[in-house]
């Protein structure tokens, strides 16, 4: 170990891959006829076919802390854990551990369906590398921390899924590793399961055990981590401070998204006369797609209109990424009846401190007359893209009221 | 103070031959309890879902010793001279032609037997060996004691050398697990190899003197094919030492055991240099 606090070092990382099955075995051949000849071992050169599933990976984890990995779905996560885990070697580069891995990879390996859940603990704890001894010590923890009652004494095979994932990860995390490496294991359970996993694995932590999570949940990898290592395409895209690793990969995936989603909106008209020809978002003063959240907001909507509208109302919806309508206002509704409009113009929207979550919006405008909502003239489904940042802030829930906390303490 | 574990690319072709027998013996035997619950996991629970259970191990050698007598009487089989009843010595010589296709069958499964886990989970992965060993071992015994029985009825008493049989199977064991291992880890990149090696198994089968006896080969060039087969020589030791007593052409049993136990190590470090590679491929 370089840094004695260190207990995983992992320096210039490479790891081949090969997405053709038949070139994957036949290089699986060659690489087992150069071992049996032992002369000319892989030299850690791309062949014909192969690229990197990780390229030059570095980072280090120090006793007692966490490490978030992130990235989405194919960056080579999984196979980084395996590399650590020691199940695959690498081609290029070096890892030290220092101490025993846990790996909740899967959890549950090596249950044998036909064994009870007792058989099954002494079958999974040795398979974790647990001797007979920590088996029978441990052994009344693990049946109260997966607490799924009798079942303890029937066959795994008759578990539901989550019955199976309380008893692996109850294994698991009594097994003592001094190394927790766990693959979005905690994304599965019910709540009340997952709250149990939280509190085992800080206690854990306290305990001056070292964690590596890979998870696609930010908001446990922001609670859980100090530092989080961000992953694309096998390469590192960032690494470093939690909060800034995750906001910068919100903001990446949200662009990735919204480019996706782009003109996706559809715009209806009903009347040839009359025209919604644009809208504008403003923070501030200034026009811009791009508001914080807690500064105030303005949506301008441009209308044109070459006859007259009895009795008009206009409606503005914003919908979140998951496509659950945040807000939806309408004039009339809101205290500000129009009684009628002509010629051009402009409908302001505005909100004093916007407190609305940091995500990708979709704007809804609609126009409608005669005082009816369904009597549509204009409909401009999702039709306006615009983004709130962050601003620092973390909140998880859809808005945030800004709340005044205040503390009282009995005497 | 805790260990350091260093993973670096080829990092096992650049272990010594003599090191990486040292390492892997130590493994196993580090993994006595892993042994055993993987042992108990395969072995016992194949059988909790018939209704017969553990009678199932009983009964398909009995019915093979039938098929055998069957033949027999029906004067199917020309025997030669044996000293024992044939039904016995061809009874006797296929149940060790069955403890070697055992030692094969099952050091071929080795990485399969791990499949499930050997993708989450990092162990030795050469307790895998032991277990599947301890596994035919075990299917093999309850054959060879129903075996002997028969060997009774038939009033053969097996000689007082019997109790060197673990020692005569000992290069059975080599040759069979050491072309097992090569198996195990040539399967996962190329399974056509497997096929063409199994075939030829059961062609090896018939120049080896189990369902007749050598003297009556008239045949010249099958006796050569016959007297080149090593198997020739460590299946007879067995049976002779069970039968006789002694052991016929005890030189050249030496020799074929001597080469099948540096053939068994060889093969054994190339599983423990190449498993590694291949454990990717096993998707």
């Amino acid at each position: 170990m370089k840094n004695p606090d260190n207990v995983i070092e992992v320096e210039h990382l490479y790891k081949k891959f090969t997405r053709s099955l038949k070139r994957s075995l036949f290089y699986g051949l060659s690489d087992v006829t150069r071992n049996m000849l032992g002369t000319n071992y892989d030299q850690g050169k791309l062949r014909k076919g192969e690229f990197w599933s990780l390229e030059d990976i570095n980072f280090t984890l120090k006793k007692g802390e966490a490490l978030g990995i992130i990235g989405q779905n194919g960056s080579g996560k999984t196979t980084l854990l395996r590399i650590i885990n020691g199940i695959f070697p690498p081609d290029k580069g070096e890892v030290r551990v220092k101490g025993k891995i846990g790996a909740l990879i899967a959890v549950g390996a090596g249950f044998h369906p036909h064994m009870t859940g007792r058989e099954n603990i002494y079958l999974n704890g040795t398979i974790l590398g647990m001797t007979k001894e920590d088996i029978e010590r441990e052994y009344e923890n693990i049946i109260n921390f997966a607490d799924i009652g009798d079942f303890i004494d029937a066959p795994v095979a008759t578990y539901s899924s989550g019955m199976t994932i309380r008893l692996g990860f109850s294994i698991a995390i009594h097994s003592k590793p001094e190394i927790l490496l766990a693959d979005e294991v905690l994304a599965v359970g019910d709540l009340g399961f997952a709250l149990k996993c939280y509190r085992k694995i800080a206690e854990y932590r306290e305990s001056g055990g070292s964690i590596i999570l890979v998870s696609h949940g930010l908001q446990l990898i922001r609670n859980t981590c100090k530092e989080v290592l961000w992953i694309d395409k096998g390469v590192t895209k960032e690494y470093g401070d939690a909060q800034s690793v995750c906001d910068h990969y919100e903001k990446f995936i949200l662009e990735k998204d919204s480019k996706n989603t782009e003109g996706m909106g559809s715009i209806i008209h009903t009347d040839d006369k009359v025209r919604i020809t644009g809208v504008e978002f403003f923070n501030t003063e200034t026009k811009n797609k791009e508001v914080k959240v807690g500064d105030p907001l303005t949506i301008r909507i441009n209308f044109d209109s070459q006859r007259k509208i009895n009795k008009p109302i206009f409606t503005v919806s914003l919908s979140n990424p998951e496509n659950i309508q945040v807000i939806s206002n309408y004039t009339n509704f809101d205290g500000f009846p129009i009684d009628s409009l002509e010629g051009k113009g402009y409908l302001d929207f505005k909100v004093d401190k916007l407190s609305l979550k940091a995500s990708e919006y979709k704007c809804t405008i609609t126009l409608t007359e005669n005082n009816d909502i369904n009597n549509h003239l204009e409909w401009h489904d999702k039709a306006y893209n615009f983004r709130v940042d962050s601003n620092g802030t973390i909140s998880y829930g859809l808005v945030t009221p800004f709340p005044q906390w205040d503390l009282k303490l009995e005497k | 103070m805790s260990n350091i574990t260093i993973y670096t690319p080829n990092e096992r072709s650049k272990t010594g031959l003599f090191e990486t027998w040292g390492i892997m013996i130590r493994n196993i035997i580090n993994s006595r309890d892993l042994i055993y619950q993987l042992f108990k996991r395969d072995f016992f629970m194949s059988y909790k879902k018939s209704f017969l259970g553990l009678t199932w191990i009983f009964i398909s050698p009995i019915v093979g010793i039938i098929s055998w007598v069957f033949l027999n009487y029906a004067g199917v089989l020309q025997p030669g001279s044996t000293g024992i009843p044939f039904p016995a010595y061809v009874l006797l010589s296929s149940s060790i032609w069955g403890l070697f296709m055992g030692f094969y069958g099952s050091a071929a499964g080795t990485l399969g037997a791990g499949s499930g886990f050997i993708m989450q989970v990092k162990y030795p992965h050469e307790v895998l060996l032991v277990k599947q060993t301890a596994q035919s071992l075990a299917n093999f015994l309850v054959t060879f004691i129903v075996n002997i029985i028969v060997l009774l009825l038939f009033g053969v008493t097996p000689s007082w050398a019997i109790i060197l049989f673990p020692i005569v199977i000992l290069p059975l064991f080599f040759l069979g697990a050491g072309m097992g291992l090569f198996i195990s880890v040539i399967s996962v990149v190329a399974t056509d190899l497997t096929n063409i090696f199994n075939i030829l198994l059961g062609l090896v089968f018939y120049i080896t003197p189990i369902v007749y006896i050598q003297s009556t080969i008239k045949s010249e060039f099958l006796t050569r094919l016959i007297e080149l087969n090593p198997l020739t020589y460590l299946i007879g030791a067995v049976r002779d030492t069970i039968v006789y007593g002694k052991i016929d052409n005890v030189g050249s049993f030496i020799l074929v055991s001597l080469l099948s136990f540096v053939f068994f190590m060889l093969t054994w470090r190339l599983f423990y240099v190449s498993e590694h590679k291949v454990i990717e491929k096993m998707f």
